[in-house]
């Protein structure tokens, strides 16, 4: 992966139509890219799909990208999640699958490669996901790297979606606070 | 800030991914005309982004890349559309970075207050075109200078290149359509989407004065001229949904004319608008 300045440069290139640079800006990020679209999608075609709709929303959108309002990955994986949310949530499936390993990081142990890569952001995040019950944390974590609906959680955890409903909002509250922004 | 609980509470969980079909549908109709909900969405997506560097990284197959890049070339030269008294590039805008594009648009909006155009109408026509830059940027005419009389083919055209996006999309689903009451060209009092399968609206007030002693009523009327119904009184929250259409035809729905009136507590005694209603018509914002 390429530094957050390299990256933010390739954007302002796009922007301007440079398909050599769009091509770089591909091979920087795909992976992850890819990673998140799967882990929510779990179907090799329909992140194959999403791929496609992300990276050409990026190519026509890259002029309105604001290194001062967020990283180019995270506006990246913003619209890629967006994407494989909006088609998993049409296709209306409700498979529930195994919990993904990446929440292992959240409060407790971080793996090498997290931490290598780890940003103050991150930090602070992840601190603040520490502080909220576990079954709540799980949920937040089972929604974002998953893409699981409130339907979904109210199977696994056990409780009425609305439940579910007010228990997310009250620890995304308490993430907002936390991070004091 | 000031938004309250339901809107911040609905951007999270937006940006988290837990809202189902029909809310993020309604949610994505509100990015569009609501620039402090996409500044909260904005905000949310990049606190809870972070999370992203814990993905692991897979390759995706090479053909993905072939059809990426076929698809940029199709579309280059990437030739921003032009709107009525704006410089090309800031009408490049896309909905990448909400917030921004939203003030853009609204400032737009004013810019086109000048346009003798019914404000519905207008603002039917911003979020048919921000759905064509959506679906398909490229499609849009290059050299784009619409006269007023123009406005009606402005409102039709994204609607086709939404059903020629249809074609390439495996998956249907049910289509969504979101009307836009505005008292004045500036903001949107009330934002309604509509299920045409399940016969349900949502409307969501949003810049719409808050009376203690009032309470706002829809209206459908189906024809030219014809007697407003009653679809019900809203409610005091910003949402309120409701199977109101169960007596009304898809095609009746579609062509209907709809109000929004300010009535006495539990509605109209008369049970007409008792109050000038603000109007406004379907547009359809997703593929069927």
């Amino acid at each position: 992966m390429l530094t957050p300045a390299e990256l933010v440069w390739l954007m302002a290139a796009v922007a301007k139509g440079d398909q050599a640079a769009f091509e770089r800006l591909y091979a920087a990020t795909r992976a992850k890219l890819y990673g998140v679209a799967l882990r929510i999608l779990r179907r090799a075609d329909l992140a194959d799909e999403v791929m496609q709709e992300t990276y050409l929303k990026i190519w026509h959108n890259a002029g309105t990208f604001d290194p001062k309002l967020a990283s180019p990955i995270t506006w990246m994986v913003a619209i890629a999640r967006n994407r494989s949310l909006d088609l998993i949530r049409k296709k209306g499936e409700t498979s529930i699958e195994d919990e993904p390993a990446a929440m292992e990081a959240a409060g407790e142990e971080q793996n090498p490669l997290a931490r290598r890569e780890m940003t103050e952001q991150l930090r602070r995040l992840l601190i603040c996901l520490g502080q909220l019950e576990e079954d709540r944390r799980r949920m937040v974590l089972l929604a974002y790297y998953s893409g699981w609906s409130r339907d979904q959680l109210a199977a696994k955890f056990d409780a009425p979606a609305n439940t579910i409903k007010t228990w997310l909002r009250r620890s995304l509250l308490e993430i907002r606070e936390c991070l004091g922004s | 800030m000031t938004m309250d609980e339901e809107h911040e509470g609905i951007a999270a969980e937006y940006a988290l991914g837990t809202l189902d079909a029909d809310e993020r549908a309604q949610a994505d109709a509100m990015l569009l005309v609501d620039p402090e909900f996409a500044a909260e969405v904005a905000r949310w997506e990049r606190r809870l982004g972070e999370l992203n560097v814990l993905v692991a990284p897979v390759e995706p197959p090479a053909p993905v890349w072939e059809k990426i890049r076929a698809g940029v070339a199709e579309a280059a030269p990437a030739e921003p559309m032009r709107l009525p008294e704006v410089s090309a590039p800031a009408v490049a805008a896309g909905p990448g970075e909400p917030s921004a594009e939203i003030i853009d648009l609204t400032q737009r909006m004013r810019r086109w207050r000048g346009l003798t155009v019914m404000s519905g109408a207008l603002a039917a026509c911003l979020v048919g075109i921000v759905v064509a830059r959506e679906y398909r940027p490229d499609v849009l005419p290059a050299d784009w200078r619409p006269k007023q009389q123009m406005v009606e083919k402005v409102v039709e055209k994204p609607v086709e290149v939404v059903r020629e996006v249809v074609r390439e999309v495996p998956a249907a689903q049910p289509a969504q359509y979101v009307a836009v009451f505005q008292k004045d060209e500036q903001s949107p009092s009330f934002v309604m989407s509509v299920d045409i399968e399940k016969r349900t609206v949502t409307v969501r007030q949003v810049a719409a004065e808050r009376f203690a002693d009032k309470t706002y009523q829809l209206w459908i009327a189906t024809q030219p001229g014809a007697a407003p119904q009653s679809l019900g009184v809203l409610g005091g929250d910003d949402f309120t949904v409701r199977a109101a259409l169960t007596s009304y035809e898809p095609a009746v729905i579609n062509n209907a004319t709809f109000g929004i009136s300010l009535e006495p507590l539990g509605g109209s005694p008369t049970g007409q608008p008792t109050s000038p209603a603000i109007h406004a018509k379907l547009l359809q914002v997703t593929p069927r």
